[in-house]
This record gives structure tokens, sequence and C-alpha cells, in this order.
């Protein structure tokens, strides 16, 4: 066949494609870069995050100090990475939390039907109907500012969207005839729920979980920022932006835009990534050959 | 295997630009559709080619109907996405189509979607209660398609979508119903009143009657024949042999990719019978004569035996099936059935 | 005996679409059950396979009247009826392969992995799929190849009965024929009752004992 002149008759545009591939790769790294970052920055480097010197004071960016240094001198490249390093872990662990809870009370609801399903679907709506930022700051006020109160108000308010998602995929695998099939088959409530409606639902709820984890972040960075976060002393991207207010106003930008990029770039980088999964889902993709 | 042999004729239907309304007074039948040489071949992730169409070749002439059947999985619907440009990314094309002068393979989207869906192949769809939007009504979507396809307005538009319903018998009085309101029959028609609206010379039906009740079949095959009888050229693409039957003009028989048989109707169906041992072997498996299945399973199309593809499963195999059969005088088979016509 | 008794289902509170419907399979007897589409008589093969509590009527098993359904089912009368859908693509779980897709009930009932796979690949091999194939998830492999896999999967705990819903309404002439003749081997080896729902009376009058209308047997 190989004298054939084959001719490429795919329906999507090669640009598109480019720039798909484009985006999930500049996500990749990016991702990874972060990772890497803030997992070796740390052990890795001597350097003392909290070494203060007065006489270097809000310097701009330098070859010395790349971001420049805080109104006390300390260096802020540093400053930043140890920043993202929190921020980062109250966001995973926070998200999975949000995701464990979601997804329990999702697929309880969806399983048992009627009037739990009822209940907790209210819940749902009553707890989504607070403002998240106002629920949170009421759940922090209850502890001494630290990272656990910051992480369990995070999860408690991001659960909601997560329970609704998983109990509407729930709701409709277990209409398809493979369940009725399964339930002639001799499986149990358990086994069909842990071998037909499980698996068929976790891909859509870890996505939710992953894009959760800049959602944490954010919502961390709003706490820390109202002062109702993480101790001061402790770097993270919300207390960098909030202790290098008062430089913004005399016309020092960098305290403040350096944290900033460093929140926004990873949100844009998981989302980036996410997008590129969910495509990757879709079964219609992965069945390559048509029959 | 072969390359196309047959020169890819060029100038067809650029001849007849008037060929969708010009089926009764000319002596010869209108070339339509044109297929020489026709391949598809997948490049699955591991870098293996899967050829689910190979080298297939007819024409088809206005006012006539060419059932294309087979087992699932032998191509069928492949050689229906191709033609209507909605492969996956990973598919390859190779020969040529050409209908009512336009050619299809390697086409760009753009030259899909203004010259050649809705105004030179008309698609009749599988599950038209699918196929329709469910949010509007009948009407609404006829008198959308007509817009895009012919640029009327208002009044003119109405008009053409009245015309289009009528000529799929599709009742006037049920044009402002919702899809779900339909039975199956009417939605069927109104499936394809939206195929007639740009008024294409080919009708590219893909299966139809799956599904459907014995009377639905019976209803949409003779809905088909009548659109041929009035001058379109109908692809009808089914493994519903009594859908085909009823409709045909000409059968094509498709067995992994290839088509091994091509035969008048009436011979194919009639007392002769088809040539083809596969083909033999599908008549046969019908429950309203022997009712006996072709042993085995069809081959995996990216590990077809050298020689014929049907040979594993054939009791007439023998040596000379080693070496893959040309279609010669209808029939792709080394040992096939005597006729006397 | 699997008798239905003046069965009326629907759906949530609306109106009912079987209506005192009453049918009997005798054991190895082959029942056909003729009707247009969207009679109900799906729902009808769904009752009888404890799949679908009705409003009102019963099921009655060997003697024994049904009480549970779905889960509520003791396991024996729900692996006792084998179940095949019409559509395929929606009656395999598509993260599965088919050997495990065949070999699913065996485990849901508590057999060894080996034991359930030395069982599902022999009867695979009665419905004609064997090696790689088995080895293939649903979005591989075709219409025919998956519904004779669901066809399996219904024989593998051997059910004394079996209900095939409009089994063969996707598939063409030889692969219909092909397992028209595996159920009717089974049928002839376990001395198993069989209903067939279906709209082709040709294909029922030719592969059941009796067809009966849908008409005769429901209320309109």
């Amino acid at each position: 066949m190989a004298d054939l002149a084959w001719k490429s008759q795919g329906r999507t545009r090669r640009s598109t494609r480019t720039v798909r591939v484009a985006v999930s790769t500049v996500s990749t790294v990016t991702v990874a870069a972060v990772a890497l970052a803030v997992l070796l920055v740390p052990p890795l480097v001597q350097l003392d995050q909290q070494a203060v010197d007065l006489s270097m004071k809000l310097r701009p960016p330098s070859l010395a100090h790349p971001f420049g240094t805080d109104d006390v001198g300390r260096d802020l490249l540093l400053r930043c990475v140890y920043g993202l390093r929190v921020s980062l872990l109250v966001g995973l662990v926070a998200a999975l939390a949000a995701t464990v809870i979601g997804t329990v009370v999702g697929a309880a609801a969806a399983v048992s039907g009627g009037w739990t399903d009822r209940a907790l679907m209210r819940l749902v709506d009553t707890f989504s109907s607070v403002p998240h930022l106002l629920l949170g700051i009421f759940v922090v006020a209850m502890f001494r500012p630290g990272v656990w109160p910051v992480i369990v108000s995070v999860a408690l308010t991001h659960w909601l969207s997560t329970a609704r998602i998983v109990r509407s995929e729930v709701l409709s695998l277990r209409s398809r005839p493979y369940i009725d099939a399964a339930i002639s088959g001799g499986a149990t409530r358990w086994r069909v729920a842990a071998r037909h409606l499980l698996p068929g639902v976790l891909p859509q709820a870890g996505l939710a979980a992953v894009l959760m984890v800049p959602h944490a972040m954010w919502h961390e960075s709003a706490l820390s920022f109202l002062g109702l976060g993480l101790p001061t002393h402790q770097a993270s991207l919300g207390n960098l932006v909030q202790s290098a207010r008062g430089s913004l106003l005399a016309g020092d930008w960098w305290p403040t835009l350096f944290p900033g990029l460093f929140l926004i770039i990873p949100t844009l980088a998981v989302a980036g990534l996410a997008g590129a999964w969910r495509e990757r889902l879709n079964p219609r993709r992965r069945s390559e050959l048509m029959l | 295997m072969t390359a196309p042999s047959t020169d890819p004729s060029p100038a067809v239907g650029t001849e007849t630009p008037a060929a969708s309304s010009a089926s009764s007074a000319s002596f010869v039948a209108l070339r339509v559709l044109a297929v020489r040489g026709l391949s598809v071949r997948f490049t699955m992730r591991d870098g293996r080619h899967v050829a689910a169409v190979d080298d297939v070749t007819f024409d088809l002439a206005a006012g006539e109907c060419l059932a294309l059947v087979g087992e699932s999985g032998c191509g069928k619907s492949v050689l229906a996405s191709a033609l209507l440009g909605l492969l996956p990314a990973n598919a390859r094309t190779a020969g040529s189509a050409v209908v009512d002068g336009v050619e299809l393979l390697g086409a760009g989207e753009r030259t899909l979607a203004r010259t050649v869906r809705g105004r030179r192949i008309g698609l009749v769809p599988q599950s038209p209660a699918a196929h329709l939007t469910p949010v509007r009504t009948v009407g609404a979507q006829l008198a959308e398609t007509v817009r895009a396809l012919t640029g009327l307005r208002g009044t003119d538009a109405r008009d053409a979508a009245l015309t289009a319903a009528a000529r799929a018998a599709f009742p006037a009085g049920h044009l402002d119903r919702y899809p779900h309101e339909l039975s199956g029959g009417l939605a069927q028609r109104a499936a394809t009143a939206i195929a007639l609206v740009g008024d294409a010379p080919l009708l590219l039906a893909d299966e139809p009657t799956t599904g459907l009740d014995r009377e639905l079949v019976d209803h949409t095959a003779d809905e088909l024949r009548r659109h041929a009888d009035e001058g379109h050229a109908i692809l009808l693409i089914t493994h519903d042999l009594a859908a085909a039957a009823r409709t045909a003009d000409r059968v094509a028989v498709m067995y992994a990719g290839r088509i091994v048989e091509i035969a008048s109707a009436e011979a194919f169906f009639g007392s002769l019978g088809p040539r083809h041992p596969y083909a033999r072997g599908l008549l046969n498996a019908l429950p309203e004569r022997e009712f006996a299945p072709i042993p085995g399973l069809p081959p995996e199309l990216g590990d077809l035996p050298a020689g014929c593809a049907f040979a594993p499963r054939c009791p007439r195999a023998d040596d000379a099936c080693t070496v893959l059969p040309r279609l010669a005088g209808g029939v792709a088979c080394h040992h096939p059935e005597d006729r006397h016509a | 005996m699997l008798e239905l008794r003046d069965i009326t289902a629907g759906y949530d509170r609306r109106e009912p679409v079987v209506r005192g419907a009453s049918l009997t399979v005798a054991p190895g007897e082959a029942v056909g059950l003729l009707g247009p589409s969207g009679c109900g008589k799906s729902t009808l093969a769904k009752v009888a396979a404890l799949l679908h509590r009705p409003a009102a009527g019963q099921v009655v098993i060997d003697g024994e009247p049904v009480n549970g359904w779905r889960h509520a089912a003791p396991r024996t009368l729900r692996t006792a009826v084998g179940v095949v859908f019409q559509q395929p693509r929606l009656s395999a779980d598509p993260r599965l392969r088919l050997r495990e897709l065949i070999a699913e009930p065996l485990r849901a009932v508590g057999r060894s992995r080996a034991e359930a796979a030395a069982r599902a690949l022999e009867t695979a091999e009665a419905v004609g799929l064997t090696g790689e194939l088995l080895g293939r998830r649903p979005h591989e492999v075709s219409d025919g190849q998956l519904q004779r896999a669901c066809l399996a999967r219904a024989l593998v705990l051997r059910p004394s009965w079996l209900v095939c819903d409009e089994m063969t309404a996707m598939l063409d002439a030889s692969t219909t024929a092909a397992l028209v003749n595996v159920v009717e081997d089974y049928r002839r080896e376990h001395r198993a009752g069989l209903l067939a729902v279906g709209h082709d009376r040709v294909l029922l009058d030719r592969w059941c004992d009796r067809t009966v209308e849908w008409s005769r047997i429901a209320q309109a």
C-alpha cells in the first residue's frame, strides 16, 4: 500500500491542536518547576529566609536579589519560594480533604435517595448560600491562627461543588443497563458501588480535586491577607502580600508583584493541565479506531 | 495490494450541473457519485496501520439506490464517514470520491461545510430522535437549515421549509411540535426533510432502520425508495438485508474493508442468489431462510490473513485463496457460485 | 415455572406502561413476546429479571412468590434469571476487559479468581470469543463481539431462565443466527426457559416454541 497517496482528513484543525499541545506542555513544565522548587530549594539551599539585613531593606530587583528585598531586607525570592511551599501544602491537604468529604456526601446522597438525598442536598444548598469567605472566616475565628484551622476552613467550604458533581455522576451511571446487569449477576450494593460506580466517578472527582488546589491556595491567601490565616511570621503568599501593602503605597512594586505572580502562574498552569486531562477523559477521543 | 487503477474521472458531474433534477428525459443515467480505489486507514498509537476500507470502487447514478451491506465492523460506516469528511484525526484516506463534481477526499473543512454537507450529500441519520434538537420545534430546525443552506429569509424560507416537509411527507400541521412529541416514523420523516432541504443529489442513509419495528423499517425503506424514484441517488448503508431488499436497485457486500460482491438486487435476493460464498452465507443466516450463522468471527482489520480475508471461514477455500481475489464481473472470489443468467 | 401474574408497572408516579400483563415460561420452554417499540415490553422484561418493582401483580418462580426487587431480591433468585439487553454499548462497563466482564458475576457470588477465570474462558468460547479479543475493552470491539460477551455474562452463572430483551436488534443476520444458536444450545443442555422479547415476528417464530402478541397478554 506504500504506493498510495495518503491524505489527511482529520476534522481537528492543525492550529487548534498545536495550541492545545503547547498549553499542556507549558502547564506541565510549570507545574513540574513549581513542584521541584518547593521540594528541593528548602533542603538544598542553605540560606535563611528569615535573615534580616536592615541595610538592604526595600531594594529593587538586582542580581543578588532577583525579586528585591522586603522592608527588613529579607530576600524576596527565597521568601516567595517558602511562601509558595506553605500555600501549596495548605492547598493540597485542604483540596484532598474537601474531595473526600464531597465524594462521600455526594455518593451517599445518590445511592440512598429519598429523604437522605433531600436532606443532604439541602445541607449543600444552605452551605452554598453563605459566601465562602465569610464561612471560612467564621471557622478560623473559632481557633487560634495556624495551619490546621486554615485547612479545616478551606475544606469545609469547598466540598460542596464536589458533592454535587459526584451525586449527579452517580445518578447518571446508576441508570445504565450495565448496573442492571451487575445486579442480575448477583452483585451486592457494595460491590456495585466499589466496582462499577466509584471507578466511573473518580476521574471526575480527581479533576475537581486538582482544580480545587489553586482555589484553596487563593482562599488561604485571602484569609492570611485579612490577618485571619497563618501567623504573620510564617511566610505564606497571602502574608507576603499583606505585609507589603504599606510599601506599595510608597511606590515599591516588587514586594507585592512577585508573591502575586507566584499565586497566579501555578493557578493558570493547573487549569491548563486539568483542561488537557479532561480532554483525555472524553471516551470518544479515547477510542482511536471507529468500528 | 494494488493502487487505484481506474481513472478518477474528474469530469463526473461537472458536465451535469443539473444532475439532481434531470432524472427522467436522459437515456444514460447520470452519475452522481464516483468512488475510485477509496481506502481509509487509521494510525494506531503504537504506530501500526489498520486498513478499515481498502480499494473500494463503485458508481452511483441519479435515481438509483445502492445498498452497502455487511457485518458490524466491516468498514461500511467508516466509508460513510469518509464521504462526509467526519473521520477522526488519526485517519488517512487514499483514492478518490467525486460527488457532483467535487472531490471529497482530502477536501478542507471549509469546502465540506460550504459545498458538500447538505448541498451535495444529505444525511438520513441512524437515530432521528437523537439527530434533532429536543429544545426546538421541527419547523424551527427546518427553517434554520433552510437559512443556512439557501440564504432565503422570511416567507421564502418558510415556503422552502414547507416544500421540504411536503417532499418528506411530513405533515405541515406537525411542524410546531417538538421532536419528543413525534412518533418514530414522523421523527424519521422530519430528519429526512432536513436532509432534503439543500436539494442534494446524493442521500446517504446510515443504518436508518437499526432498532426499528418491522413496520417502521418497511415504511422507512419505502420512503427511501420514493426519493430514489424522484431522482435522488441513494447510498443505503445497512446490515438489515430485508430493508436492503425492499429499497435497493443494486447491492454491494463489504467484508473486511473490501467490496466482495456487487450485483443487481433482483439477482442477489431473487432465485439466482449471490455468487460470493460470504454473501450467500449472510443471506442464509436470515430467519426466513436457513437461519444458519457463518462460522467464526470477522477477521481483525489490523491482522488480515494474506489473500482472501474470508478464506478462514469459507467452505470453498483452497490453495488458490492465498492470493487476494480481484473484483471481476461483480465478484471478488476464486470460486464463485456459477450462474447462468 | 417463571410466572408473571397480572403485572402493572411504570416509572415514578406517571401512568403505568404495563397493565395487567400475565405470562408463563415453563422450564425448557422458549417463549417469544412480540410487540411494537414503546409498548412496555422492555419494562416487563425487567420485571421478569427482578430488576424493576411492579406497582401491582406477582412474579412467581418455581411456586415461590418474589417479594424483593433489585438488590433486595434474594441472590439465588436474581442469579436464576439471566438477562441480555438490546444495546451492548450501554450494557457493558466501559472499564472492564471482556474477560473481566464475563467473569464478573462469578466474582460477585464469591468464586475464587482462578475458578472465575476458567469458567469465564469456557463460556466465552461457547459464544465464540477467544484469544486476544478477551483482553480488550468494550470500545475496542464491534457491537456483535460485545453482545456476544454480554450473552456470555448472562450465561456464566448457568441461570434456569434467560430474558433476552431485543438481544439481536442491533446485529447483522449472521451474528443474530450465531447468538440464537448459542442460546438454543444452552437451553437444550440445561433445560432452561427463555423469554425472548422483540419486534421481529419472523425471527421470534423461528427461534421460539411459541410467540405471544403483546396485545394478547396485557391491557391496552
